[in-house]
């Protein structure tokens, strides 16, 4: 297991390198001039300015030297300056990204917690009057894009009924866990989708597992059951879907992107957004590493869980 | 110095309501021209509460990013100034009468300025700074000794050869008395509203390094390391509340909180010296990602917003005779807001594309300007909330800016026909629906080729309703003649850092034939429409690289003659020559305010907001 893990350490600092190497070369394919992007149209007013913001800023060299000089202060710990947004990249991931992983972990968590028991009952209650139900709700969450469920939902809940807030809170991320009233909703948002997702996952490795031939023993031994299901069968099926959380986490977070504009939620994804409109590499690269870094242990940890689920799986050997 | 497009948020609409006229026509639109479930003037009947907080909603993704009252290029923005600055730190100069954009001589820190000459003559009010200590002539030096240490690389209205080096012999004679000497004479209104306008006193405490006191007020070399000390602790967001520096004001407000998200809360500063002290207890400025989330937000009541806004796709189209329509929103009304500007769209008479030769002829300039269907747009996609642009100055509200000429209306109403006309008398074969060619070289101007292609790139900034309609409307009309428009959708900021500035002097690709950013151009903090920054030939705004000896004798001579028919020359000359060309000026923002909140309209067409005349009644 330690030699997996060093090898795939090693493979995400591969990865994430090219996913920034990649990122930087698009963002510089971005139309428009950088300075005048950064400064602002009334930069036009001023070509000195222009050219002493891209001598200072390394904008007037090659785009690899501009990487190579990223990465150098990157190393040192160094995300750089949003000048659209007077502050650090540190500090602007510091202040959202936690937003952003409230309401992705609180949404993903019972997300989950649903979708498990949920696919198991329906694997187990196939073809009918229930399994139908769930699914048609399945593929009508699955298929609808999230600002139309968080548009229906504070329609209902917000404007009609009244029970929630139509924004999430606004405030430190103490505020955000507490404040139940104004989060409901975009959690809500956010779990519909990943659930719908989910749940159909789930149902189909259970529907696979119990026509294996190990459960067919079970039964001919005799073990009950609600035994086979919830010792053998749920194990089995959970192995999927630990991968399937795992790489699932950057489309949770796209969908955190428009769950955050629709619920005027300051997070991660809503100000990727509005940054890529500014063309603010700094906070864009920030971002972007964040985001591999993110993902990449995301789908460590989904191996590293298929393990632990699966021993017939031997890393060690791979 | 002068205004700039762009940063002002997607809703980057601008015009002018003069003071009386719009508030008679707003308390017309009161009386009943329409009415909604919102009503329009709110609960006027009830008495005046002391008290209170009120909430007001941002334009989307428009946050305060910058405290202190120097903005650099990167930070000079209404979110800025207007919605933050100007309500601890006052100009010295205030404009805004009502809704009027004139010389507001009681919420001045000084005196209207006395001109003698060459020479003028600012002469203190006795304002205080919150410390105690009082607004003097020595807080106006600090500034303006700021300003020429820094001001070309670190002053985002920094206009090469406008203030401060058109003055000279600038002295504080007296604590309540600064002299400056213009070096040539100019038109006293032009340096006041234009010149004047940008300052801002600093107080004596914010004269200092990280070290200690300095001398930035009296010695010129010692500003830059203030400047560096004090664009340091502007950086320091979290700390602005908080801080020693920046609670030194003369507005009517202090901020009380502050976070990076946007979320502010200004309380009383109970030593304002204007004339009006708030009466509200709080205010309170909240950030929202989009317009949807702010609708969604006001419809769903809980009194969360006091004065937000209705996004202009969900706004019933207004009577053509009616001030506002009806409103969608219950316990709100709702009163729209234009600012002081022109909007346009330049066509590139310097682009690379190889379409440069033809952008730079007059007749297709004008085919393509009878094309354009302001009033339809109007009408249409803007709800019948808008004004026709009808040359360079403003046409909404009306003031004595706007010649005879120009308040006659559109000077190209729609009319294909003409289009078509001008084209083939012109040496062009028109192809409807198709790309008409040049015929007659002799005839389609210097260097347009034979066979050359009326087809254009066109990058405008998309997501805003109305312009996205506009567009599309554009294009087809433009097709009825054969000009192939390329439109291609981006987003906001890049189309202004494509197009917002001349390409040639600013050194930057010139690969574009059209674009629309939809902001078009603002008078403030520039407030005379003059034209010496859009539209002199070679100057930095100058878009479309315009270049006309006459409109440069003329704008010549409106910035020196102490009248205003040289203005009036020169705008009725500009109007028909299209240096850009005109597209309407939708309104800014469609104000949605409480019942119970008065004091709001009539609102300030230069941006600025006035929440300590605001107050709830009961």
């Amino acid at each position: 297991m330690t030699a997996f893990l060093i090898r795939r350490l090693l493979q995400a600092i591969v990865v994430l390198l090219l996913v920034t190497v990649i990122t930087f070369i698009l963002l510089r394919a971005i139309p428009g001039n950088v300075a005048i992007a950064i400064l602002g149209p009334a930069a036009y007013r001023n070509p000195q300015a222009i050219a002493q913001f891209n001598a200072q800023y390394g904008f007037n060299k090659p785009w690899y030297s501009q990487y190579l000089l990223w990465l150098g202060h990157l190393l040192q710990g160094n995300l750089g300056y949003s000048w659209n947004l007077n502050q650090s990249v540190a500090s602007l991931l510091g202040s959202h990204l936690p937003k952003t992983i409230a309401l992705v972990g609180i949404s993903t968590a019972i997300a989950i917690a649903v979708a498990i028991p949920v696919g198991l009952w329906q694997a187990v209650k196939r073809n009918t009057i229930i399994d139908y139900a769930f699914t048609s709700f399945s593929f009508l969450f699955y298929a609808a894009p999230s600002f139309f469920i968080g548009t229906v939902l504070i329609l209902v809940f917000a404007d009609k009924l009244q029970w929630f807030a139509a924004e999430a809170p606004q405030g430190n991320l103490w505020n955000d866990l507490t404040d139940w009233h104004a989060m409901t909703l975009p959690v809500l948002t956010l779990t519909l989708v990943t659930l719908a997702l989910f749940s159909r996952y789930m149902r189909s490795a259970v529907l696979d597992n119990i026509t294996e031939d190990f459960v067919r023993t079970a039964r001919a031994k005799g073990v009950p059951r609600r035994r086979i299901l919830f010792r053998h069968v749920l194990r089995n099926s959970l192995i999927p879907i630990a991968t399937l959380v795992g790489l699932s986490l950057p489309g949770i977070m796209s969908g955190a992107l428009i769950t955050e504009s629709v619920f005027n939620y300051q997070g991660m994804g809503y100000l990727f957004f509005q940054q890529a409109n500014k063309q603010d590499y700094p906070t864009l690269l920030g971002i972007v590493v964040v985001v591999a870094v993110a993902t990449i242990i995301g789908s460590l940890i989904a191996d590293v869980l298929y393990a632990i689920l699966d021993p017939r799986v031997r890393y060690v050997s791979a | 110095m002068g205004a700039f497009p762009g940063k002002h948020g997607r809703r980057s609409r601008r015009a002018l309501a003069a003071g009386g006229a719009a508030a008679l026509m707003l308390a017309a639109a009161a009386c009943g021209s329409s009415s909604g479930s919102g009503g329009q003037q709110g609960n006027t009947g009830g008495t005046k509460a002391a008290g209170g907080t009120a909430a007001y909603a941002l334009p989307p993704n428009v946050l305060p990013n910058y405290i202190f009252p120097f903005d650099s290029s990167t930070y000079f923005s209404t979110a800025n100034t207007q919605y933050f600055q100007y309500l601890m730190y006052r100009p010295l100069y205030w404009f805004g009468n009502g809704a009027s954009p004139t010389l507001n001589t009681s919420l001045s820190v000084a005196d209207a300025p006395v001109f003698d000459g060459n020479k003028v003559t600012i002469t203190m009010k006795d304002w205080k700074w919150s410390n105690g200590e009082s607004v003097t002539a020595q807080d106006v030096m600090f500034w303006i000794h700021m300003l020429q240490a820094v001001g070309s690389a670190d002053w985002g209205a920094d206009v090469p050869g406008g203030f401060p080096s058109n003055v000279s012999n600038v002295t504080a004679v007296s604590p309540t008395e600064l002299t400056m000497t213009m070096n040539q004479s100019f038109n006293h209104t032009w340096f006041t509203y234009n010149e004047l306008s940008q300052i801002t006193p600093m107080p004596k405490a914010w004269d200092r390094t990280a070290d200690g006191a300095s001398d930035c007020t009296n010695n010129e070399s010692d500003c830059s390391a203030v400047y560096n000390y004090l664009n340091t602790q502007a950086g320091q967001m979290t700390s602005w509340a908080t801080s020693p520096i920046w609670g030194v004001v003369d507005g009517p407000w202090k901020l009380q909180s502050f976070n990076s998200d946007g979320n502010s809360t200004f309380v009383p500063n109970k030593d304002y010296s204007g004339p009006v002290k708030p009466t509200l207890a709080q205010f309170k400025e909240l950030p929202f990602t989009t317009e949807s989330a702010e609708y969604n937000v006001l419809q769903g009541g809980g009194n969360q917003i006091t004065v937000g806004y209705l996004p202009s796709t969900d706004a019933p189209k207004k009577p053509a005779d009616a001030t506002v329509g009806s409103n969608p929103v219950s316990g709100y009304y709702l009163s729209p807001l234009y600012l002081w500007s022109i909007n346009y769209f330049p066509i590139n008479e310097q682009s690379t594309t190889g379409n440069g030769p033809i952008d730079k002829q007059l007749y297709f300039r004008q085919a393509l300007q009878y094309l354009v269907n302001q009033a339809s747009v109007i009408s249409g996609p803007l709800h019948g909330y808008g004004f026709p642009t009808v040359g360079p100055v403003g046409s909404y509200p009306a003031t004595d800016y706007l010649s005879s000429t120009g308040k006659e209306g559109d000077p190209f109403p729609y009319n294909p026909a003409k289009a078509k006309e001008l084209l083939e008398e012109h040496g062009w074969k028109v192809v409807p629906n198709g790309v008409s060619t040049c015929e007659d070289t002799a005839k389609c101007g210097d260097g347009v080729k034979e066979g050359q292609g009326l087809q254009f790139n066109f990058p405008y900034a998309n997501g805003i309703g109305w312009i996205d309609e506009m567009v599309d409307q554009l294009q087809s009309n433009a097709s009825l003649v054969g000009i192939k428009l390329n439109v291609e959708p981006k987003p906001f900021d890049q189309v202004t850092a494509i197009a917002a500035g001349n390409c040639v002097a600013a050194k930057i690709s010139c690969d574009w034939d059209m674009a629309l950013w939809g902001g078009g151009w603002s008078f403030s903090p520039d407030y005379y429409p003059s034209g010496e920054t859009l539209f002199m030939s070679g100057s930095a705004a100058n878009s479309s690289g315009f270049s006309d000896p006459e409109n440069d004798k003329l704008i010549n001579e409106s910035l020196t003659a102490n009248s205003l028919d040289p203005l009036y020359q020169w705008q009725d000359y500009l109007a028909t020559k299209l240096p850009e060309n005109w597209v309407p000026n939708g309104v800014y923002q469609l104000t949605e305010v409480a019942n119970n909140l008065q004091g709001v309209v009539p609102q300030s067409t230069t941006g600025a907001l006035n929440p300590e005349n605001w107050y709830f009644v009961k």
